[in-house]
């Protein structure tokens, strides 16, 4: 086992649709520089920085890292770029627990971005698709997941009023939220009515286009107490994958979430996550897979997400509260949203998120995913 | 184990694709007012808190990353560091006077006129560039131009807040052999062709080396039938850029009868009621081929439709 991990600084930029006024360096300034003063660190104090972003289609700039350098001020530092899709934040955020846990570094800076308001996202998105087979037909992500949903309708029960339900819990929590922008009340009939996008897909299960960053300071046992007297402790963290287009591959339940799971579950204690966690973190890009996601994280058994969401337990005041920060509904700057999941989760822990503290957190769940929904992870966060 | 044909390199048709994409950047604050200030023909700096100036501006110092003090109007007249020639065009890396930068722009001189040190100033293109740095047509030759001073910049511009950009590139996929066959197979006899896997008899679509399972050599070919069931599918309402076709219609992941994985692709419908009850996961397909002539691309099937049951 390598050393003990935390996450002592956090930032992020007030999310927003479009940011006219700074470049993408400039909101990677923003976050870096609020999750230094977070720690009480300046950038002398970090020995590696990972930058992690979506990919490079979304904005038009091939290999940011030489840009962001100079606005972060992280000349002769270490510095890798790391990307998985919808997963990048959090896959940054694994290899920066790697660097310190593995004792290459004392204290790594792990930011992560998007821009999305700067070109055209699904169509970027269909460029995931094998050239050959079957890009021509895609539309985006959004279709795909639909595609799967529709089918786990009627394996599992995920109906359009289970997720309409996740929807609407998760667009008014956000209103809380202070750094997200899509803040409207809506109830579980407005979901179901809006309009369908990519049906069973209709317009309020999907998140906004944001514009946005997060950034996170990991540091060892040795010097986390310089910034904080209480860590976010990283009891475990996994990110594993499936194949993309093999015979087994069924997209009910999340095969490689489940497997990550269990890894993390043993590494961290957890033998009851339903009754164990305090809070859960989810990266639900559509109101369909938070259904998915509880099932494949072992909130419940296979078939009973449903009854989960409509029980109320999921909500702010339930006794398994699922994105009380309002998840990826509230913003959506989808390579940032692994690290905003964990900063959600570790503010939670650390007992000082300002407008939607769960009263006494002490042991938390994040949940990210990336790639072609072949790639899911997830970290436990302890105080 | 991998298997390593006995042949050497050879030249083969590849697969043209174009990813072409209209973009929104937006160039932050300094960059904004340097290129706000184009239309005014006065070349924005910015002046960081140790006196260095930069320009073209920008907003965090290449040396520290600290944000610029203030922006300043930079001088018209600089230094040559460095040059090139590109399709007859003489490129040069031009250091404007008490700047600590050099930038790209073009040289407006023959390459037997250019030297590395040389003195050269500004050259405003003739007509309206806009709030491009094309505004600058290029930089000539001065050999007693002045030198020049950083000014402060007076009454700047709002910066810009957004540039419209687009991209196109260019693809060209080697298919390989397993790709290669499949699509051969596709033009030529108008079958769709996978690889049976590792230890099954149903085939892999689209064909492949080793079984992604059990990381063995797949097995031999089989021709699959053109009719199958749907494994997962959606009903596509949404217009997003780059649709290649109207709305709506159904996306469908489709498990052609012969084989054991996906083959995406789509089917039309009249409206969204009827489709939600004759399209779903289950639901048998038939493919409906092109009429025209085959390409040897997965659009050689135009679409599926529903077998009525």
């Amino acid at each position: 086992m390598g050393r003990e991990v935390g996450i002592v600084g956090v930032g992020q930029t007030h999310h927003s649709r479009r940011r006219t006024d700074v470049s993408q360096a400039g909101l990677v300034r923003e976050a870096v520089d609020r999750a230094l003063a977070d720690a009480n660190l300046s950038m002398e104090d970090i020995d590696t920085i990972v930058i992690a972003t979506g990919p490079v289609l979304f904005a038009a700039v091939n290999q940011p890292e030489k840009w962001v350098v100079d606005a972060i001020g992280a000349q002769g530092k270490s510095v890798v770029r790391l990307t998985s899709g919808g997963g990048a934040g959090f896959a940054g955020a694994l290899a920066g627990y790697y660097q310190v846990a593995g004792g290459y570094s004392e204290r790594t800076l792990v930011v992560a971005y998007d821009k999305l308001s700067e070109g055209q996202l699904q169509y970027s998105i269909s460029t995931l698709y094998d050239p050959f087979w079957g890009r021509e037909f895609a539309v985006g992500i959004m279709g795909f997941s639909a595609a799967y949903w529709r089918a786990r309708m009627d394996v599992l029960g995920h109906t359009e009023e289970a997720a309409a339900m996740v929807a609407a819990k998760n667009r008014n929590n956000a209103i809380k939220n202070p750094y997200a922008h899509q803040k409207k009340a809506v109830t579980v009939e407005d979901v179901l009515n809006s309009k369908p996008l990519c049906w069973p897909i209709k317009l309020l299960d999907v998140p906004p286009i944001s514009d946005g960053a997060a950034a996170i300071v990991l540091a060892s046992d040795k010097v986390a107490h310089h910034s904080t007297t209480r860590p976010a402790w990283i009891r475990g963290m996994a990110y594993c994958c499936e194949a993309d287009n093999a015979p087994e591959r069924s997209l009910m339940l999340s095969e490689p979430l489940a497997i990550a799971s269990r890894q993390v579950y043993r590494a961290a204690g957890i033998t009851n996550p339903r009754r164990q966690f305090d809070v859960v973190e989810v990266q639900e890009p559509y109101s369909c897979f938070e259904l998915n996601y509880y099932e494949s994280l072992g909130l419940c058994p296979p078939g009973q997400a449903a009854d989960l969401v409509a029980s109320g337990a999921t909500q702010v005041d339930g006794d398994i509260p699922v994105n009380p920060s309002g998840g990826c509904m509230g913003a959506n700057p989808i390579g940032a949203v692994g690290v905003i999941r964990l900063i959600e989760a570790a503010t939670q822990v650390m007992g000082r998120n300002e407008t939607h503290q769960i009263k006494d957190a002490k042991l938390a769940l994040v949940q990210s995913g990336g790639g072609w929904a072949n790639l899911r992870g997830c970290a436990v966060l302890s105080a | 184990m991998f298997y390593a044909p006995d042949t050497a390199p050879i030249d083969l048709p590849t697969f043209k694709s174009t990813i072409s994409l209209p973009y929104t950047l937006t160039p932050g604050r300094a960059a904004g007012v340097f290129l706000a200030e184009m239309p005014n023909r006065r070349i924005v700096g910015a002046r960081f808190a140790d006196g260095t100036v930069i320009a073209p501006a920008q907003d965090f110092s290449p040396r520290d990353g600290e944000e610029p003090t203030e922006l300043v109007q930079a001088p018209e007249t600089g230094e040559l560091t460095g040059f090139t020639r590109v399709n007859g065009v003489v490129l040069g890396l031009v250091r404007l006077d008490g700047c600590r930068n050099s930038f790209v722009h073009r040289i407006l001189a023959d390459l037997d006129q250019v030297k590395v040190g040389q003195r050269v100033a500004v050259q405003w293109a003739a007509g309206d560039e806009g709030t491009s740095i094309l505004a600058i047509e290029g930089f000539v030759p001065a050999a007693d131009a002045a030198v020049g001073e950083v000014k402060p910049l007076v009454g700047a511009a709002e910066p810009l807040g957004v540039i419209n950009y687009a991209m196109a590139l260019h693809y060209d996929h080697a298919y390989g052999p397993y790709y290669g066959r499949m699509f051969d197979e596709l033009k030529e006899n108008g079958v769709v062709m996978g690889v049976r896997g590792s230890n099954a008899d149903e085939a892999l679509l689209p064909p492949r080396e080793i079984d992604d399972i059990t990381h063995k050599r797949t097995g031999t070919w089989k021709a699959c039938a053109d009719t199958g069931t749907i494994r997962a599918c959606s009903l596509i309402n949404v217009e997003v850029y780059g649709q290649t076709r109207q709305v709506p219609y159904a996306y469908a992941e489709i498990v052609l009868d012969g084989a054991s994985t996906k083959m995406i692709h789509v089917i039309e419908i009249d409206d969204l009621e009827t489709a939600k009850q004759q399209i779903k996961p289950g639901a048998r397909v038939r493919a409906v081929w092109t009429t025209g002539e085959r390409r040897g691309a997965v659009s050689d099937i135009e679409r599926f439709e529903v077998i009525e049951g």
